[in-house]
């Protein structure tokens, strides 16, 4: 008898999807809470999970698996985006959740937890396949993977795989230091370091866009693409997270990690082919192809910022230094604009400009790349009847792309107007598009690693950013530089303004 | 009624509406076509309208498309007429932006073989076209062929055939020749998923073999064109994993309007090896051994059933397979 599941229809059907357990530690936090359980959910909701697919969720709590069930259940009420809750299908995926409380730093927990995987395999036929996550504090990644490690839990004849959040190192030594203790108990290829931002619908429409498209690939280079804006915008401040990002900043939060893989996916070469290797090469190669700043060209090339007080929309807002745990002469970046240069043939003497802060004036990420100008502008006039192409991929709040041009305005006269022809995800595809995590857990289980980030990517990214933070650390900078609710510091505007461009405003 | 339309003259109609959408949208904003297929629909005169309006409406935004809606009246006096008109939408920002094109035909069944010269003309060059008949009638009428030989992809109903049997052989004598889809077969795709599902597990996909007997029930006296084909479907699998099993058809109380209300797996001497059952509303209940989850299964409306659809632009060789094997298990 053939092995393989004789009732696949791959033109109708959903990716094929294996049974397995998920084990969560850091179980009782706000990342279980919010993203996690509500993606679950959703899965199973849609029928994209096994019928035997497990939850083992680990914290210090002590807590049973139904107080465990009962508190995931409020969470996903409270955390559902855009989807009902049916109390049936939630009392169906329930059954699969369970619950251990312990202390990662014993190494008795690991051998309780290996022998509950077996009971779980043996109830729930999950197949010996286990994805561990870790929602937990950075510092806890190593010890759990060695515990796991020292135990072999989970190693059986299913596939296990590991999960980890950013940051994954705060510079390139401790990057390569994380990564060399997990591989003391996972292969690089089970380790899924996971960056949300690629999770995003228009993230990967970007391949679609580039690679689907034979129009747009042949003006995707120097000799049409002027320059490109990458901007990941809050309104927000730090939200009680002051202690934590006064250590991180915006570069080493953002511009690292989430900013640098969005660029490498607009400006990688096209890959062989769709596999998940294959498409990492690829964005491997365009991170190691950003020129590294030297220490002289930091300043020239980069602006840090901290937002200081404001008063918004009849509130009184604080500064950062003004906030809860932030000490009151803290040097950290709320803000960081970067100029990067990409040195390989495609983009030579292409800017390519990003940004990302706290406390702007909305919330939006974007990625703008502008054409060149007609070479000869024959409809003089106004500045309208010279506004520049531009393609915008929003990435959030609404996912889509627009594509603007000049068009004549009707009448006499050859006056041009600019003109926007949108795709929208909410409204073009009438169902809702899955969140960032239910994309990537569905991945992860599935083994699709195309949007997780591998060990060369990171290191990459850290290399750039690392020539860049340590001329900062050596700054004295004179902060608060741009006021809660505005666009960032003057000095942003100038970096652009040396080479004649100005920043988008969303 | 007119007794006649001119193509060019509709295309000259179908300019001058953009020129008026236009000016409506004066100022930046503008009014943008969107186009990725013809989409032809062929109904009754008596057929709801406002539904038709409704599902080509909600269809638009995903499918964007030149819709051609001709309406059959039963006539043997040849007469055709034509309005244009346009389905627009505001995907954000709340301007007019997406419109599609709509042209409603009204036609006697008598001039239906006018009406391949007339459509042909119509269809936007180099895309596909999609032929819905909504009517067993107009599907039946001599002159049919001549309309759907435009088409790329004819999407029928044989739910409101009649006789499944019947209309099961109609259209297993016609897949050969056109790329066909039937509404009683897209129904079954999220039962047909649940049910691959349970196979994906690698402890189940063992329990295969075990497999000896298929039941399937519905709420009709006798068995539906869905039961057909889910039976077909399933043999067939069972087939390609070289499992012989035999199908079991009942009728049962359920749900109005669910053309299949369970299956059920069952092993030699009736145990159940798996089952999925409609419970109450909208969920499906999945057993597999000790293990049972739930399911929602999403209400099939025409919206549902033609997205679904329009997203296989070609040929399915799965359902054409389910379509030969659902011919022949109607006829046994």
């Amino acid at each position: 008898m053939s092995l393989e599941n004789p009732f696949q229809d791959p033109l109708r059907f959903e990716r094929r999807v294996p049974e397995c357990a998920m084990v969560i530690f850091g179980a009782h936090g706000d990342l279980t809470k919010r993203k996690l359980l509500p993606a679950l959910y959703r899965l199973a909701y849609e029928r994209r999970l096994d019928a035997g697919f497990a939850v083992l969720g680990i914290s210090r709590t002590p807590m049973s698996d139904d107080q465990f069930r009962e508190k995931m259940c409020d969470s996903v009420k409270q955390f559902l985006e855009d989807s009902p809750f049916d109390a049936d299908v939630w009392t169906a995926f329930a059954q699969g959740l369970f619950y251990m409380p312990g202390d990662i730093d014993d190494p008795g927990l690991y051998s309780a937890l290996d022998a509950r995987l077996k009971e779980i395999e043996a109830a729930r036929h999950t197949g010996g396949n286990v994805l561990f996550y870790l929602s937990t504090q950075p510092s806890q990644y190593v010890p759990i993977a060695q515990g796991l490690g020292a135990a072999n839990v989970g190693k059986s004849q299913g596939w296990r795989r590991i999960v980890i959040e950013k940051p994954f190192g705060h510079d390139l030594a401790s990057a390569r230091e994380l990564s060399d203790q997990l591989h003391k108990a996972f292969e690089e290829s089970e380790v899924y370091r996971i960056d949300h931002y690629l999770g995003k619908e228009t993230v990967q429409n970007i391949l679609a866009f580039r690679f689907g498209n034979g129009i747009f690939e042949p003006l995707w280079n120097r000799r049409y693409v002027n320059h490109v804006q990458i901007t990941a915008a809050e309104s927000i401040g730090v939200e009680g997270r002051g202690a934590y990002y006064q250590e991180a900043g915006s570069l080493r939060d953002m511009i690292q990690n989430h900013l640098s893989q969005v660029m490498a996916t607009i400006a990688m070469e096209p890959s062989a082919t769709f596999r998940p290797n294959s498409v990492r090469d690829e964005r491997s190669k365009l991170l190691r192809s950003i020129r590294i700043m030297r220490p002289e060209e930091v300043l020239q090339n980069t602006v840090a910022g901290q937002y200081g007080p404001a008063h918004i929309g009849g509130e009184d807002v604080p500064g950062f230094r003004q906030e809860p745990g932030v000490k009151p002469d803290a040097q950290t970046n709320t803000y960081a604009a970067v100029t990067f240069f990409v040195d390989n043939w495609r983009w030579a003497g292409v800017p390519f400009y990003l940004r990302s802060g706290k406390r702007l004036p909305k919330r939006v990420t974007e990625i703008a790349i502008q054409f060149n100008a007609a070479p000869l502008a024959i409809f003089h006039g106004d500045e309208v009847n010279t506004a520049p192409n531009l393609l915008i991929l929003r990435i959030q709040p609404e996912e889509g792309i627009s594509l603007k041009f000049l068009s004549k305005r009707p009448g006499s006269g050859m006056q041009l107007r600019p003109v926007s022809m949108d795709f929208n995800y909410g409204s073009s595809f009438g169902e809702r598009s899955p969140t960032a995590y239910e994309t990537l857990l569905l991945d992860a289980i599935i083994g699709d690693a195309t949007l997780y980030t591998r060990q060369d990517m990171v290191e990459a990214s850290w290399n750039v950013v690392d020539a860049i933070q340590h001329v900062w650390d050596a700054t004295k900078f004179e902060f608060p530089n741009y006021a809660a609710g505005t666009w960032g510091p003057k000095a942003a505007d100038e970096m652009l303004a040396r080479r004649g461009h100005v920043w988008r405003q969303p | 009624m007119g007794s006649t339309i001119a193509p060019d003259r509709i295309l000259h109609e179908m300019a001058d509406l953009w020129v008026s959408l236009g000016k409506q949208g004066e100022g930046e904003t503008g009014v943008l076509r969107a186009c990725s297929m013809t989409l032809v629909v062929a109904a009754e005169e008596s057929d709801d309208e406002q539904a038709i309006g409704e599902t080509l409406a909600a269809l638009m935004p995903e499918h964007p498309s030149r819709a051609i809606v001709i309406r059959f009246r039963a006539e043997d006096r040849r007469a055709l007429s034509a309005r244009v008109f346009a389905q627009c939408w505001m995907p954000f920002g709340h301007r007019q932006q997406i419109c599609c094109e709509q042209i409603e035909v009204t036609a006697s069944d008598a001039s239906l073989p006018d009406l391949a010269a007339v459509v042909l003309p119509l269809k936007v060059p180099d895309l596909p076209v999609v032929l819905w008949c909504r009517s067993p009638r107009v599907f039946r009428l001599a002159a049919f062929p001549l309309l759907s030989a435009i088409a790329q992809k004819v999407v029928l109903d044989s739910n409101a055939f009649g006789a499944p049997a019947a209309a099961l052989q109609e259209l297993s004598a016609l897949v050969a020749a056109e790329s066909l889809a039937d509404f009683s077969w897209t129904r079954l795709t999220r039962w047909r998923e649940l049910i691959a599902q349970i196979f994906e597990n690698k402890a189940q996909l063992a329990n295969l073999p075990r497999v000896s007997e298929i039941a399937i029930t519905y709420s009709s006296p006798t068995p539906t064109a869905s039961a057909y084909y889910m039976a077909a479907w399933l043999v067939d699998g069972f087939q390609k994993a070289g499992v012989a099993v035999r199908v079991n058809f009942a009728s049962t109380p359920g749900p109005a309007g669910r053309q299949i209300n369970r299956i059920d797996l069952r092993g030699q001497n009736g145990e159940s090896i798996a089952s999925v059952g409609l419970v109450e509303g909208q969920a499906a209940e999945i057993r597999v051994g000790e293990l049972t989850s739930r399911a929602v299964l999403p209400p099939l409306t025409d919206y549902a059933l033609m997205r679904e659809e329009l997203s296989i632009p070609g040929r399915d060789p799965v359902f054409e397979r389910a379509l030969a094997g659902a011919a022949r298990l109607a006829l046994s």
